[in-house]
């Protein structure tokens, strides 16, 4: 037990800090509330058990679990801060987060058929799409959410998981012979492989702008774009998929009205402080007034920003923990998308690797996005910040998508014995 | 009150992230470090030591073999040709001399002292043979010669 405080295991600085915030939490407003202590206790001891069995049945990485309990757990002090019960719900969340980690890592790991599934992937994405269409329930000005008895659900994070898939398995299909092979022909135009892609991949984009997702929609382009870059040896295709990009985006600037706007408080949100520029300015205003260490926890007035528990919750953690703390959430993520890197280094099967890549793009790229978007380096589309905003399906689906990645880092279950050959 | 405890703890609490992602950087450099040692020279049939303990049973970053170089310290301190986070290991440990395609190993004054089958070591260099059974700090390591060099 004295290996408990030595402070090179991570985890105890992990233990630290949870007992610091919820501590601080406890005694932040009177009544006391004894709940607090008690639910941070339980979220402790889910990090640890979670921590304790990635080490004992040798999971694979180790790092992955440890920064995202890091990040888990300063979201889930900023919201319990922010918001007694979203911060308990958060804590349900997490919980289940974490089963749901060892439920894909077991899956993934034990069902071998995932890339076969290709054209399965955006005939799902399509389905939840239609179903959002129809059922769907307009939430803060975007209609993305589907409601089941007491809980909402947002199709689009699922997709983004699925979108990966798809361009792995389609990717794995066509590996060598995607410059050749010609799958149809009408007359002298003729239809690669390539150009079924690009469909699709526009296809999925397109639903999410018409859903209202701007985000999620760049997001998926980044990460194809980024696929395309890495796994397809084309660069005239690549050149291609970029000029249309740029067209759509000055397209929507141009014709859509909510874009518009988004630029126009992105270049001078002081214009419209009251207005237009409200969100973008109270999020400067709050990191302005953190400094290096911040208030304090529980000292600021985060309160003041507009939509804090998903999209802000980046500025609250710069007001309350300072720009320090604010730096340290986005080397977490730095930390994070290199071991994303680094595992996809170290695996060797095709399907495999394109999947590892795409999960950690949609890590990294959605923390850009977010990130960028609140401290005003780029236009701020709402999305959230995996693991920190508050947000079950948000929060469900990135911690399927670290069990996948923790699954490859993990390696094939059986076939110990890979002949080098197959290999190369 | 809370207003002192809070504006107090917020330091500490930043100090402890930064330590945590330092001590998760150390890690993941002492992880690219012992890679790249590995790595390049696996194939070229070094002698090599390999490791005899269950990994699983030490808290610290081990590799299942180390190749050898020409002439390589071991020890706990990061300019180590191998670097291995032992406790019971000085920071520098032991040296292994290169020597016609074979190596000897010299103790270098570590607190813990190395073992060569079970003796310890003097201070004049030992030559090692194929199969020699090594023992520093809380490890065991079997000295294997390469392919060609049998």
């Amino acid at each position: 037990m004295g290996a408990l405080f030595n402070y090179r295991k991570p985890v105890n600085m992990i233990v630290m800090v949870n007992a610091i915030g919820y501590g601080l939490l406890f005694f932040y407003k009177k009544p006391y509330d004894p709940y607090i202590l008690l639910a941070g206790l339980s979220a402790v001891l889910l990090i640890i058990m979670g921590y304790f069995t990635i080490r004992k049945a040798k999971m694979g990485d180790e790092y992955l679990y440890l920064i995202i309990s890091m990040l888990s757990s300063i979201g889930i002090i900023m919201l319990y801060r922010l918001d007694r019960v979203l911060g308990f719900k958060q804590i349900v969340w997490f919980g289940m987060g974490i089963a749901l980690f060892f439920a894909s890592f077991i899956l993934y790991r034990r069902i071998n058929i995932w890339k076969r599934l290709t054209y399965f992937y955006p005939a799902l994405s399509l389905l939840l799409f239609l179903a959002t269409m129809i059922f769907g329930r307009s939430i803060k000005g975007a209609k993305n959410w589907i409601i089941i008895g007491r809980f909402s659900i947002q199709p689009s994070e699922i997709i983004k998981v699925l979108f990966v898939f798809f361009i792995a398995a389609f990717l794995n299909l066509y590996k060598d012979k995607y410059k050749e092979l010609v799958l149809l022909r009408f007359k002298r135009v003729e239809v690669k492989p390539l150009h079924i892609l690009m469909g699709i991949a526009y296809l999925h984009m397109g639903f999410m702008v018409i859903q209202q997702e701007w985000g999620t929609a760049v997001l998926l382009f980044f990460v194809y774009f980024m696929l395309l870059y890495v796994f397809v040896d084309n660069s005239q295709f690549l050149l291609i998929n970029g000029v249309l990009a740029a067209f759509g985006g000055m397209g929507g600037v141009i014709l859509v009205n909510h874009v518009k706007v988004r630029v126009d408080t992105w270049l001078n949100p002081w214009a419209d402080i009251a207005g237009k520029g409200y969100q973008i300015t109270q999020s400067l205003f709050a990191i302005g007034s953190g400094g290096f260490f911040g208030a304090g926890l529980g000292l600021g007035r985060p309160d003041f920003i507009p939509e804090v528990n998903t999209d802000f919750i980046f500025s609250a953690i710069c007001e309350e923990m300072g720009i320090f703390g604010g730096v340290a959430v986005v080397l977490f993520y730095f930390i994070l998308v290199y071991r994303g890197f680094k595992i996809v280094l170290s695996t060797k099967e095709y399907f495999t690797k394109v999947v590892a890549f795409g999960i950690t793009l949609i890590f990294g790229f959605q923390t850009f996005i977010i990130i960028g978007g609140v401290i005003k380096l780029i236009p701020l589309t709402g999305i959230t910040l995996p693991f920190i905003s508050y947000g079950g399906s948000s929060l469900s689906v990135s911690f399927i998508a670290l069990g996948i990645l923790q699954a490859i880092s993990a390696g094939p279950l059986e076939r110990k014995e890979m002949p080098d050959g197959e290999a190369k | 009150m809370f207003e002192i405890f809070s504006s107090l703890l917020k330091y500490i609490f930043i100090t402890v992230i930064y330590l945590f992602i330092f001590a998760i950087i150390r890690m993941i450099y002492l992880d690219i470090h012992s890679m790249n040692k590995g790595s390049t020279l696996r194939n070229q049939n070094q002698p090599y030591l390999k490791l005899i303990n269950r990994r699983d049973n030490l808290d610290f970053k081990v590799e299942e073999s180390y190749v050898l170089e020409n002439s390589m310290t071991v020890g706990r301190d990061l300019g180590n040709g191998i670097t291995i986070a032992d406790p019971f290991l000085s920071g520098k440990h032991a040296i292994f001399i290169s020597q016609d395609g074979n190596h000897l190993i010299k103790d270098l004054n570590s607190t813990n002292s190395t073992f060569v089958n079970g003796e310890k070591l003097a201070d004049m260099p030992v030559r090692l043979k194929d199969g020699d059974r090594i023992h520093i700090g809380q490890l065991d390591f079997l000295y294997v010669m390469g392919l060609e060099v049998k």
